[in-house]
């Protein structure tokens, strides 16, 4: 606890040293029930865990505003989960306001909410719009019943469309989370969701493969008849940049303008502050996690206000070899100048080097000022980074 | 003792056949071994020998015996090994012996090493009493294998012995038999001494110990002796007899079996076969018969961890210590790194190394597909000994191989012939004969390359005869052939671990095989990896390692980030341990999943 004590310290001093904009992010640790493929960290929601758990949050919010300086305010926000949806209207309203009156966001900041059809409602979403909340990312998955059934998750598919639906109508930026790789699924039914979402008009859509990571449920007894990622992926990478979408990073696809400025933010390492049970941050170089149980996040927040459980600085060749990774899984790729003036020269030839030398030339292409994947190269991203990291 | 009253013999016998239970029961029945030390198979000193039922390592004993007529006789009992691989011990175990029990399996009859072993001791001049094992099994029908005996072997069947090792019948008869048919040693006890090694081993504490059969003269503790093959003189510390552990004794005199202790150092100094006379008194002449045994089969053996290295060379130092038969030099391979090149004897003799090192040293090793030695003539006359594929010359510069060739005896049940005759065909084989052994049994001789030999036969002719064939081979030499060296490229460069020799007519097949193999093995990369085999710069079969398509993505935001950099950094150390063939990298399992599935093949 004395750790914890000192570790919140020092990320809150690193959070008064900024001098510019940063992105805050917030965990929302509750869920109907755990998805047997997710290993994020989530309880089951009571109300009274609920209420306690914003008392914590707002106390957590006023430890870092003691650091916080003048010049900075915060860019973008995000609310994740768990379900965001779990926590009531009035919890939200209850929320938000705090927020607004401990941390200054900027007047054009993003402010996005995770949304699960099963609880998000129109009355989420008129709180929300009063409180600025400018995007929408949806936990679709599917549009197929029978791949929400075997994922596991408490919605179907006419649920996603209303929810879809209701926060298209309620003025918002909307992204739907769709999976691919789910057992028996067709590249029909696969087209069949995207074309649903573009339908119902999201402007932003995140793609990702199932896969089963350590700490969740199917970790232990894999699941039969998963399918091969590559022709799901490969068709929308042909079908989306044809329907205007283009793919600014490996898992998200764009209209034009309406990319996350806060995910962007992750992979640009721009400063994050993390809040919550669970919840990740990057400061100062410093990337650190949150204690991660409710009751060990509960009484550090009481204690002193801050909850940091672990942390790790990353430096020199390390943190450049780590920042080329993220920005190569973006469309912007690496910026020549930008990054050997963070990173040096040195650093930047030998990533170039490496990649002239062992990846194939469609893998990459080379402007004169920087360096990005095509999206071939997305597609077997893990092992161009394998080679630069 | 006089040499009138000792008698020294030995069992001749299919593996299988009875012979180590045999060799119990005449121990128990002249009180050498305490029933509270018996153990099974007591002469089978080796775990190995125990568990796998054949004889290593011979290990004599001498047994009193007082028979019919009243008399006390030492009875020294020299077991033989019973595999083809150790066909020179077994002439050297002959060598030291009058007389020989041809044990025969009442259920099974005559065996192929049966009647080579039994030709070899009538060549020797040894009396042979044949015996009729296993009668007490339902299925044993002596009268026929009797016939058998009397017609294929040639032996005078009139005084067979009929017993059950396993239910002690018929053990005295063959003791008494042992002391009236089996003639007493001759050799003269004044004369210079001769005394022949039918074997050595290494202790510990003793040094090498060297058994001895002494045939003129006497040895004893303090005599200088010298070992007319090899030159050495050492003096005599210890002799003594087996009884079966060490018994020192005063001395050891013509007609006697016994071991000497003379403080050397390795067995490499005390050949089997080497004759052992007085320095100071020497015979004229050696005794007959001793040759340097060579290896035939060569394989790679290799540490699994690298580091081990070092514990892989003293295991084999210390197993040469043991088995002077094993040779080894290191070796480097590309794909496994440091490692040795071992001769052996033969396919057993290989196998039963590897499991001794991994047994008794604790050394987890990987073996290569065995190969034999070629010799290659270049044009410029030059001759080139082959231990590897790599020793080959350019294919122009080679002017003719040679490969080792044996001479193969088959018995085979009728039914059997045309699928044994299409086997030995298949292995390049060219018929010499065949002639009925009885009315349902074939002996088939055959010359077949060794390197074909080696790779499968036995398993192949085990499984097309239901196990009912049995062989027994010769060398007979050096043969000229039509042989290629095959090299494996990997996207256009040559990797040595996977190069091989073969016949030109069967290197598109295996070519094609080790291709697909490793097309299997090596992952996906960036690129796509052709994969190719090649005789000289002809390329004969290729196929593709298709590019990775997609690798699997996920998000990456908050603390994804570390997790994610920590499995990329991880990727990266994988692929530095990998092995780099041009841009290709190949995991060390895959190569040792190469060598092994050959090996699985090929044994």
């Amino acid at each position: 606890m004395r750790k914890n004590s000192s570790l919140s310290h020092e990320i809150g001093s690193s959070l008064g040293d900024l001098s510019g904009p940063f992105s805050v992010y917030i965990h929302i640790p509750f869920c109907l029930r755990k998805c047997p493929y997710c290993s994020f960290f989530s309880v089951p929601a009571t109300p009274g865990e609920s209420e306690k758990y914003l008392d914590l949050l707002k106390k957590e919010i006023l430890f870092y505003r003691a650091f916080l300086g003048e010049k900075s305010e915060a860019s973008t926000l995000y609310f994740g989960g768990g379900t965001p949806t779990m926590l009531s209207p009035g919890q939200w309203e209850d929320l938000l306001s705090f927020l607004e009156e401990n941390i200054p966001v900027s007047p054009c900041a993003e402010i996005t909410v995770e949304a699960n059809p099963e609880s998000f409602s129109e009355r989420h979403a008129a709180v929300w719009k009063k409180r600025r909340v400018s995007r929408v990312s949806i936990g679709v998955q599917s549009f197929s019943d029978g791949d929400l059934l075997w994922l596991g998750r408490p919605h179907d598919a006419s649920k996603a469309c209303e929810a879809v639906r209701t926060a298209v109508l309620g003025g918002f930026s909307v992204s739907a989370d769709l999976m691919f790789g789910l057992r028996d699924q067709t590249l029909r039914s696969w087209a069949g969701s995207v074309k649903t979402a573009l339908g119902l008009g999201v402007d932003h859509i995140s793609l990702y493969q199932l896969s089963i990571d350590e700490g969740c449920r199917w970790n232990s007894s894999p699941p039969s008849g998963r399918t091969d990622g590559y022709p799901f992926y490969r068709w929308s990478q042909w079908y989306l940049p044809r329907k205007g979408f283009s793919q600014y990073e490996i898992a998200s696809f764009s209209l034009p303008g309406r990319h996350s400025r806060h995910n962007t933010a992750y992979w640009r390492r721009d400063p994050v502050l993390g809040l919550g049970a669970g919840a990740w941050g990057f400061l100062g170089e410093k990337r650190y996690r949150n204690e991660g149980s409710l009751e060990g996040y509960a009484s550090s927040v009481r204690a002193f206000g801050g909850s940091v459980a672990g942390m790790e600085s990353v430096s020199g060749e390390k943190a450049a070899r780590e920042a080329a990774v993220l920005l190569l899984r973006t469309q912007w790729g690496i910026s020549f100048d930008a990054f050997s003036h963070k990173y040096g020269q040195a650093i930047l030839d030998s990533i170039q080097d490496t990649l002239r030398r062992e990846a194939p030339a469609d893998c990459f292409s080379e402007s004169p000022g920087s360096l990005s994947l095509t999206p071939k190269g997305m597609r077997v991203a893990n092992a161009l980074w394998s080679l630069i990291v | 003792m006089e040499q009138q009253y000792i008698r020294n013999f030995c069992i001749i016998a299919h593996i299988d056949h009875g012979k180590s239970t045999l060799a119990d029961r005449l121990l128990e029945s002249t009180s050498t071994i305490g029933l509270r030390d018996m153990k099974q198979q007591i002469l089978d000193s080796l775990d190995l020998e125990r568990e796998r039922g054949i004889t290593i390592k011979l290990v004599p004993v001498k047994m009193n015996y007082t028979a019919k007529d009243g008399r006390e006789y030492v009875l020294n009992l020299i077991d033989t090994p019973g595999h083809v691989d150790f066909g020179y011990e077994v002439s050297r175990s002959l060598a030291a012996c009058e007389g020989a029990l041809l044990v025969v399996d009442a259920t099974q009859g005559v065996e192929a090493q049966t009647l080579a072993n039994a030709y070899m001791a009538v060549d020797q001049g040894l009396e042979i009493l044949p015996v009729i094992n296993k009668i007490d099994l339902p299925s044993s029908r002596p009268e026929y294998v009797i016939r058998e005996i009397e017609d294929v072997v040639g032996l005078d069947c009139d005084h067979v012995i009929l017993a059950s090792a396993k239910e002690g019948k018929g053990i005295d008869d063959i003791l008494e038999r042992v002391v009236e048919k089996v003639p007493a040693p001759l050799g003269d006890r004044e004369a210079p001494l001769q005394a022949m090694i039918f074997d050595s081993v290494y202790d510990n504490y003793k040094g090498v110990i060297c058994y001895i059969r002494v045939v003129n003269g006497r040895i004893r503790p303090g005599q200088t002796i010298r070992f007319m093959a090899t030159g050495g003189v050492f003096p005599v510390e210890e002799v003594g007899v087996f009884r079966p552990g060490f018994q020192p004794c005063d001395e050891l005199a013509a007609g006697e079996v016994g071991y000497v202790v003379s403080n050397i150092k390795t067995v490499a100094e005390a050949h089997t076969g080497d004759t052992i006379t007085d320095n100071g008194r020497p015979a004229a002449s050696p005794l007959p018969g001793y040759r340097k045994v060579k290896p035939v089969v060569f394989c790679g053996f290799y540490p699994v961890e690298r580091d081990d290295y070092p514990q892989l060379r003293d295991a084999l130092e210390k197993l040469t210590l043991n088995d002077s038969s094993i040779n080894f030099e290191p070796e480097t391979s590309v794909a496994l790194g440091f490692g040795f090149r071992c001769g052996f004897l033969g396919l057993l003799h290989m196998d039963v190394s590897k499991e001794r090192l991994r047994r008794e040293f604790g050394v987890e090793l990987v073996a290569t597909a065995p190969n034999v030695v070629y010799e290659v003539v270049t044009k410029d006359g030059g001759l080139i000994e082959a231990h590897r594929p790599s020793d080959f010359p350019e294919i122009g510069e080679i002017q003719e191989v040679r490969e080792p060739v044996i001479k193969i005896s088959l018995f085979v049940p009728t039914e059997y012939v045309g699928k044994v005759m299409k086997l030995c065909q298949d292995k390049r084989g060219t018929y010499v004969s065949m002639d009925y052994l009885a009315p349902d049994r074939v002996r088939l001789v055959y010359e077949l390359p060794l390197a074909e030999f080696i790779i499968d036969f036995h398993d192949k002719l085990k499984s097309q005869t239901r196990g009912y064939a049995s062989l027994d081979y010769e060398f007979i030499g050096l043969k000229a052939a039509d042989l290629v060296r095959v090299d494996v490229l990997v996207s256009g460069e040559a990797a040595d671990a996977f190069s091989f020799i073969c016949h030109r007519d069967s290197a598109y097949y295996r070519g094609q095989a080790a291709v697909r193999k490793l097309k299997e093995l090596i992952p996906s990369q960036l690129f796509e990896v052709p994969i190719q085999a090649s005789v000289g710069k002809k390329v004969i079969v290729r196929q593709n390692v298709k590019a990775l398509r997609k690798d699997v993505l996920a998000k990456c935001y908050g603390g994804d980030i570390t997790r994610k950099r920590k499995l990329l950094e991880k990727q990266k150390e994988g692929k530095k341990r990998m092995k780099q063939i041009g841009k290709v990298s190949i995991p060390q399992e895959a190569f040792l999943a190469f060598l092994q599935v050959e090996e699985d093949e090929e044994k």
